[in-house]
């Protein structure tokens, strides 16, 4: 078999891979708990619109996307959770893709770069490219870390946070923002319609096996970070689309975790 | 942590001289849209009382709790903690809230160590690591509620009595002077209610904790009560014989099944 690590396109997406897959989960955990599982998806969305925006002005794909992400995830902050705060959350949504295919299509991008944004290009990248990458999981890693504990007791209990003490207000809208950046780093790797998949898939496998949320946490990252190095592999062995090979993997690691938990008699969180 | 707020002249005690009350309402009148639910209510709690709410289902004592607690803005009258207008009150650490609920919602495994750290979220963080003190304090509350040999449990996996004594730790673990418990005998087995019974006498009598016991089922609080009041036709009245009071009695439903993020309009922000 050749060795994938004698090339440089591998090592690139290799380091880019690992880093987003041990950092998303990291906010997924928080993102799960408080049943909004699905906000990842519509800030890819978000950020599709950025990407066509950027693109339209000639400027740097990431910048324009994570410009209009955190902006769309301080809108959707002074939303809250409330029940109107649903419809403008798909109106925003709606809008973001339309606008970036919109946005795309002016600038006369091609269909490759198109689907690269979308499905991700990790065979792609320069070591720019990966230096942004690292920076935004260094980022979100170091905010988790900073974080941890107010954003617990949100997750877990935003009522008695409240009375506790906590900002929840502002904890809620940093959760969107560190979504924000796991979206935008993700993006060249795994694409923006399956990067949310790096969040909230591998924390649903490490829930299983898991007895704290710092195991969920811990198990979770690693889970993520390994599902990135084996679907890359994979791909590079076999052909095969390289974020469709990671995503895949992750769930693989459901079916094993699912597996071992029901072996062990302990109930299966869905 | 700071000092004690100024004591503000209009929230003393009862007899106007000495410490202000833990909490005072006064005059307070809130409703959810057309219905009102609290109509000129008045309630106090002095520091070292123990107080029983008691009430029918629905008359409005969990919106009480909830005025009290800063939760919920009062459409005219006034509430103060500690004699600082809730609004501008900062010292949550000496309140500890232990919310109505049937079971804890464990989406990710957590365990009981990590719940009731939450209590202290809004002072912990990494760039400020719990004190020996403060681990001590930690240790005491934990064998207080008899949880010392399940801290690395995962609350999922208790009854429902040790979970309501999670609860009850988590908010007992910054030493707080009032203490307000919504039903907390809801689901709890006949073990855990005399667990809780002790742990209520032990904190009255030799921390001198405030106690504010919300309830519509009499027997938790015989011999500990100081004294008891009841929400009954949108007022806060005492009441002499609260055996009088059983589950039979029944007033019209003022208030809506409490979904705390659905309320119109009634959310506080930051």
């Amino acid at each position: 078999m050749t060795n994938p690590l004698a090339f440089d396109f591998m090592q690139r997406a290799l380091v880019a891979g690992v880093l987003i897959g041990a950092a998303a989960p990291l906010v997924g955990a928080f993102v799960v708990q408080r049943r909004q599982s699905l906000i990842g998806d519509g800030l890819g969305h978000v950020a599709f619109a950025g990407v066509g925006l950027a693109s339209l002005f000639a400027v740097e794909p990431l910048v324009g996307a994570l410009g209009l992400t955190l902006a769309a995830a301080v809108i959707l902050g002074r939303q809250g959770r409330r029940p109107a705060a649903d419809l403008s959350l798909a109106l925003v949504f709606y809008g973001g893709i339309a606008l970036g295919l919109l946005f795309l299509s002016r600038a006369g991008t091609g269909l490759n770069t198109l689907m690269g944004f979308l499905f991700g290009s990790p065979l792609n990248l320069d070591w720019g490219d990966v230096a942004w990458i690292a920076g935004l999981a260094f980022a979100v890693v170091i905010a988790v870390v900073a974080l941890y504990s107010p954003l617990l007791a949100v997750a877990f209990d935003e009522e008695a946070a409240r009375v506790a003490g906590v900002r929840v207000d502002r904890l809620a809208l940093a959760l969107t923002m560190l979504v924000a950046l796991v979206i935008v780093g993700g993006m060249p790797a795994v694409g923006l319609l399956l990067v949310s998949a790096l969040m909230v898939v591998p924390i649903a496998a490490a829930a299983r096996i898991a007895h704290s949320y710092r195991g969920t946490m811990i198990w979770g990252s690693t889970i993520g970070a390994a599902s990135a190095a084996i679907g890359l592999l994979c791909s590079f062995w076999w052909n095969l689309s390289p974020s469709a090979a990671i995503v895949l993997t992750a769930i693989a690691a459901n079916i094993v975790t699912a597996a071992t938990a029901s072996a062990r008699g302990k109930g299966a969180v869905s | 942590m700071s000092a004690a707020p100024a004591a503000s002249p209009a929230a003393h005690g009862p007899d106007g001289m000495g410490e202000p009350s833990l909490v005072a309402l006064d005059r307070v009148t809130f409703g959810y849209g057309r219905s009102t639910v609290l109509q000129d209510a008045s309630f106090a709690v002095s520091p070292g009382e123990f107080v029983a709410v008691i009430g029918a289902n629905g008359s409005g004592k969990t919106t009480l709790m909830r005025l009290a607690l800063g939760l919920l803005r009062p459409s005219s009258g006034e509430v103060r903690l500690f004699g600082t207008p809730v609004n501008r009150f900062h010292d949550w650490y000496r309140i500890g809230y232990v919310p109505q609920r049937a079971s804890i919602d464990a989406t990710i495994p957590v365990s009981v160590d990590e719940v009731v750290r939450t209590g202290r979220a809004a002072h912990t963080g990494i760039p400020r690591r719990s004190s020996a003190a403060e681990r001590e304090h930690l240790d005491h509350v934990m064998e207080l509620m008899g949880l010392d040999t399940l801290r690395r449990s995962p609350v999922a996996r208790l009854s429902g009595g040790q979970q309501q004594r999670v609860l009850i730790a988590r908010a007992l673990v910054t030493a707080p002077n009032l203490l307000v418990l919504d039903e907390p005998t809801t689901g709890v087995d006949a073990d855990a209610r005399v667990i809780l019974r002790e742990a209520l006498a032990h904190l009255v009598t030799h921390e001198r904790v405030g106690v504010i016991y919300v309830t519509h089922d009499p027997e938790g609080f015989a011999g500990l009560a100081d004294r008891v009041v009841e929400v009954q036709h949108r007022e806060v009245v005492p009441c002499d014989d609260p055996s009088a009071h059983g589950h039979s009695h029944v007033e019209p439903d003022l208030e809506p099944d409490l979904e705390p993020d659905l309320e119109p309009g009634a959310e506080l922000g930051e």
